[in-house]
């Protein structure tokens, strides 16, 4: 049988983000106008709600979590009427799965992507040429050393 | 009117024909851009956001804070960069306390935020400072009895109380701006989907395309128009994808909103780099030159 797991929501609580899942009363609104939900039956924000109101570690960000299916739409963020910001609970979730080492592998690459050239997605000599051919200017990296110092541990 | 562009990474580097065709128009438009080289990803608020929020708000607000030495707003021409740089300029100029863990970071590179500029989506510029006329004024091939399906992407308008654009259930902006190049907009049943970009397993994306695409040629439109890189991608390239798994011979053009606004304002086809796409079917090729020849008859 699962159990509450209050350590579990005090922790989801702390996290930027996670703590308007409190204020969530069940009503599905956000279920309704879901795009990921339309074409996923078992991805559903409202029992991911109500799995973070019982603190279901586990579900939530265990290895087999449905998570990373959300869309980012903010659907649910215009729909909810208690303003619980369900995509922002995910993100909060997210961060908290990603810790544990759940996560997509592009989520660490980009992290590291940004980190060492300060973009996300790189040139290649296929896009500098077609730079050329359209007269644009040289595009030019970010400045590396502030991106090192602010994304150092 | 001067303001900074911030180009991201995806238009530069990825669609550089997006970017010719804003440099273009915003000439057209009496737009100067103050280029600013310093800027980095903005970063990606999907993966970088799900990744590490609090380090998402420290880059966000770096580049942030140096569009505020310039005393400038900053525009954005992807609806990605337009989602980070507005919720981050948003949450800081509102939450004291994650403003000043913000702050302490930037101190580090001499830095620091002050919420003291907005960040704008470039199509908000448009109809809010340059307005409808002066577009409609710029145009010297109006591409009369093209069709366009619009598609919105989900950043630009979501979460409304942040981007203060307009009712996200009903948009118009798109719609109008379109009108101004002597487009016709066509509604179709999907147009507010998502592009379904973000999602992990990528059938859900597939079929979110799928019903867009399928909505859009039940439309009779001849192209679909769009304001955002990562739903280009997912429509352009996503196209091929989608056509052969659901058996279907989908041949829509996907154009972004300045690629047209600019070949109505003259400039060539070559400017616009509409040969970069991976779906450029000849009549619609055909059909937009007709326009462009049509004033030197």
């Amino acid at each position: 049988m699962k159990k509450v797991n209050y350590e579990f929501r005090e922790k989801l609580n702390s996290v930027l983000g996670g703590f308007s899942h409190n204020y969530c009363f069940q009503c599905g609104a956000c279920v309704a106008d879901c795009p990921a939900h339309r074409f996923m039956d078992a991805f559903n924000p409202r029992n991911i709600m109500l799995q973070a109101l019982y603190g279901l570690e586990e579900d939530l960000i265990g290895p087999e979590t449905l998570i990373w299916n959300c869309t980012n739409c903010y659907n649910c963020y215009e729909r909810c009427p208690q303003d619980v910001h369900p995509i922002e609970v995910i993100i909060a979730l997210k961060n908290m799965a990603r810790e544990k080492g759940v996560r997509p592998q592009a989520v660490d690459s980009i992290l590291e992507r940004v980190r060492k050239t300060g973009q996300t997605v790189l040139a290649t000599d296929l896009i500098k040429r077609r730079r050329e051919e359209l007269n644009l200017p040289e595009f030019k990296p970010a400045l590396q050393n502030d991106l090192e110092i602010l994304l150092s541990k | 009117m001067e303001i900074i562009p911030f180009w991201g990474c995806m238009i530069p580097l990825k669609y550089p024909q997006m970017e010719s065709a804003v440099r273009f128009a915003t000439e057209k438009l009496g737009i100067h851009l103050i280029e600013d080289q310093r800027f980095s990803c903005c970063p990606d608020p999907i993966y970088f956001k799900a990744g590490d929020e609090i380090k998402w708000y420290t880059i966000a607000a770096r580049n942030i804070a140096l569009a505020e030495e310039k005393g400038l707003d900053l525009m954005t021409m992807c609806s990605g960069c337009t989602s980070t740089l507005c919720e981050v300029n948003y949450h800081l100029k509102h939450d004291l306390k994650l403003c000043s863990m913000v702050n302490k970071a930037l101190e580090k590179i001499g830095l620091s935020y002050r919420g003291s500029i907005n960040v704008r989506h470039i199509v908000t510029v448009l109809r809010d400072d340059i307005g409808l006329e002066r577009i409609r004024q710029s145009i010297i091939n109006p591409l009369h009895d093209l069709k366009v399906a619009i598609h919105y992407g989900c950043h630009l308008l979501k979460p409304s109380a942040i981007m203060q654009v307009e009712d996200p259930l009903y948009p118009k902006i798109l719609y109008d701006l379109f009108q101004a190049m002597g487009a016709t907009p066509v509604n179709h049943y999907e147009y507010l989907m998502c592009c379904g970009k973000a999602a992990q397993n990528p059938q859900i994306s597939l079929d979110m395309s799928h019903a867009v695409f399928q909505s859009i040629t039940d439309s009779g439109a001849d192209c679909l128009g769009l304001i955002c890189p990562t739903c280009f991608d997912s429509f352009d390239l996503g196209q091929i994808r989608v056509s052969r798994q659901f058996n279907k011979q989908f041949a829509i053009p996907v154009v972004y909103y300045f690629q047209l606004l600019a070949l109505a304002q003259g400039a060539s086809l070559q400017t616009v780099g509409l040969k970069y796409h991976k779906i450029m079917p000849e009549n619609f090729m055909e059909q937009l030159k007709h326009h462009l020849n049509a004033t030197f008859v």
